[in-house]
């Protein structure tokens, strides 16, 4: 096998291992000796499951042998976040109180992925418990710094930092990753990868760890929008061990997506004045291919509200009721984070009336949007608006504040708007300053995947960054 | 004193000369997270007081039976 099969897509994988090229077997350990050699490069490996993952394989190669086909995604290793349980196995949620953490019981995403035949190969590192209390270093980890591919001096965003420097170094085809407000769209333009954060409720979260109930989401982390389509389409749909299940499936059918003529995409022509200096060539140039792509290019403007605030304080309540005794037991302390912990015991104060005030206000927020998608279909926007931070950056630092200063917002805080409006993005790499990727996001109305991935998916038919590979050895 | 992204992002809105000096101030030799901590929260505190809610508009959450 030559190195291409690790930067190849899925349905390519799937065709071959189709046709006997190679087993499932061959790939399994082909990708499970290259995330054990590499991983570590990146701190992006949580946990090798090698021997698992090849015992597993042997089964599917038992099946296409048997011409029992079960989809794209059988025979594909995978990844996941180690915030998903995989029975009788170590999660550790990326943090040192959890070390030795070992559930009974498989997530939900996991089952499903493994009733498509796809095969785990291992836990990606995380940002310790996704980030709860608020981390202030790259270092806040179990694993140590989420490392970028492209250049190991940066980082590779949080706080699914495993899976998306993982997909980008081509250590699997694809990762799970999880989202509360950024660590799928984050990671995925850090990284140069495709990311897609779904509607809240259309995928169980059941086995995974919880940050906040009201906003986590699981999605996938690809090399394209083809990829986040059919992963997508396998973990989606009705839990009854999830309460907050949307009782929806989804199916990816780019073949009855709508005309991209007929879409209006709104877009704040002040993005560009956030962006920095030297990613604006870029973002221009996707805008660009956006526009090329046909759809209806229209002005808007993000619904005014203090999105970091309400962001903060529900997941910041939400998240200290769910650490309660970790926090209570002085546990937070073992956190590679100061900040995190110090975070974390403050927001055990935080009042009910302040909580419930952000969550009456996120009903605004919530309908809101719902006025907005009614002028647009879709939302485009820097999915980052620079590329990724030194690894020895604060996080918590100043801005860089472009000058001159735009008059307006523009879509800056469209992440956590999204999520807390519960919305479906996608984020596809759309250029480089110089050896570090950027990504554009495009967000939509709840349970309008589909449309998303057929516009992300155009775009990646006139472009080839989600092509490039970085210098890995 | 030292601004978060956030607040930054929110000075802009009213004063960008003030967001300015801000940005560009050193941060102290050490740091007092609790501090930090109960200060962002008075912060929150006071934008959300600046909402005036009707009694109809009811938190972002329901329960399925």
């Amino acid at each position: 096998m030559t190195d291409d099969i690790f930067f190849a897509g899925i349905a390519d994988l799937n065709n071959r291992l189709r046709k006997h090229e190679f087993s499932t077997v061959e790939l399994t350990r082909a990708f499970a000796d290259r995330l054990e050699k590499l991983g570590p490069r990146y701190n992006a490996l949580a946990l090798p499951l090698t021997q698992v993952a090849v015992k597993r394989a042997k089964q599917v190669d038992d099946e296409l042998k048997r011409e029992r086909f079960r989809g794209p995604l059988q025979g594909i290793p995978f990844g996941a976040k180690d915030l998903l349980a995989f029975a009788g196995h170590p999660t550790t949620w990326g943090a040192k109180p959890y070390a030795g953490q070992v559930f009974d019981e498989t997530a939900t995403v996991l089952q499903k992925l493994d009733k498509t035949g796809s095969v785990l190969i291992g836990k990606l590192a995380m940002v310790e418990l996704a980030g709860g209390g608020g981390y202030r270093t790259a270092a806040a980890s179990l694993f140590g710094p989420g490392l970028n591919p492209w250049d190991r001096g940066y980082w590779s965003g949080g706080s699914s930092s495993g899976s998306g420097s993982a997909v980008a170094a081509g250590l699997v085809p694809f990762a799970l990753g999880s989202e509360t407000s950024g660590s799928i769209v984050t990671p995925a333009a850090f990284c140069g990868i495709t990311g897609l954060r779904p509607t809240y409720g259309l995928v169980s979260r059941h086995g995974a760890m919880a940050l906040s109930w009201t906003m986590d989401k699981i999605g996938p982390m690809c090399r394209s929008a083809e990829d986040c389509g059919l992963v997508l389409q396998a973990i989606a749909g009705s839990d009854t061990k999830d309460p907050a299940s949307a009782d929806k499936s989804f199916y990816y059918t780019p073949q009855y997506s709508r005309q991209l003529s007929d879409l209006k995409v709104g877009y704040a022509p002040s993005d560009l004045g956030w962006a920095e200096a030297g990613a604006r060539p870029a973002f221009e140039a996707a805008m660009r291919v956006v526009r090329e792509t046909g759809v209806q290019l229209m002005e808007v403007a993000l619904p005014d509200f203090p999105y970091g605030v309400l962001a903060d304080v529900i997941i910041g309540a939400e998240e200290a009721s769910i650490f309660e005794t970790l926090i209570a037991s002085n546990g937070v302390n073992d956190l590679a984070d100061e900040s995190q912990a110090a975070g974390l015991r403050a927001n055990l104060n935080i009042p009910a009336t302040e909580y419930l005030k952000a969550m009456r206000i996120r009903s605004l927020v919530k309908e809101k949007f719902r006025e907005l998608f009614a002028d647009v279909d879709v939302l485009v926007a820097p999915a980052r608006y620079g590329v990724a931070p030194k690894v020895t950056d604060p996080l918590d630092g100043p801005d860089l504040v472009p000058l001159p200063i735009p008059a307006t917002p523009g879509m800056r805080r469209l992440i956590q708007a999204g999520n807390l409006a519960g919305i479906p993005a996608l984020s596809l790499p759309c250029g480089f300053v110089g050896s570090l990727p950027v990504g554009l996001q495009l967000a939509g109305p709840a349970f309008s995947e589909n449309t998303l991935l057929a516009l992300g998916r155009e775009f990646q038919n006139r472009t080839d960054w989600h092509k490039r590979r970085p210098p890995v050895s | 004193m030292k601004i978060t992204r956030r607040q930054l992002a929110e000075a802009v809105a009213g004063s960008a000369a003030v967001a300015l000096a801000a940005a560009q101030t050193p941060a102290p030799a050490t740091r007092d997270f609790n501090a930090e901590s109960r200060e962002s929260h008075r912060a929150n505190s006071d934008v959300l007081k600046k909402f005036d809610l009707p009694m109809s508009i009811e938190p972002a959450f329901a329960f399925k039976a």
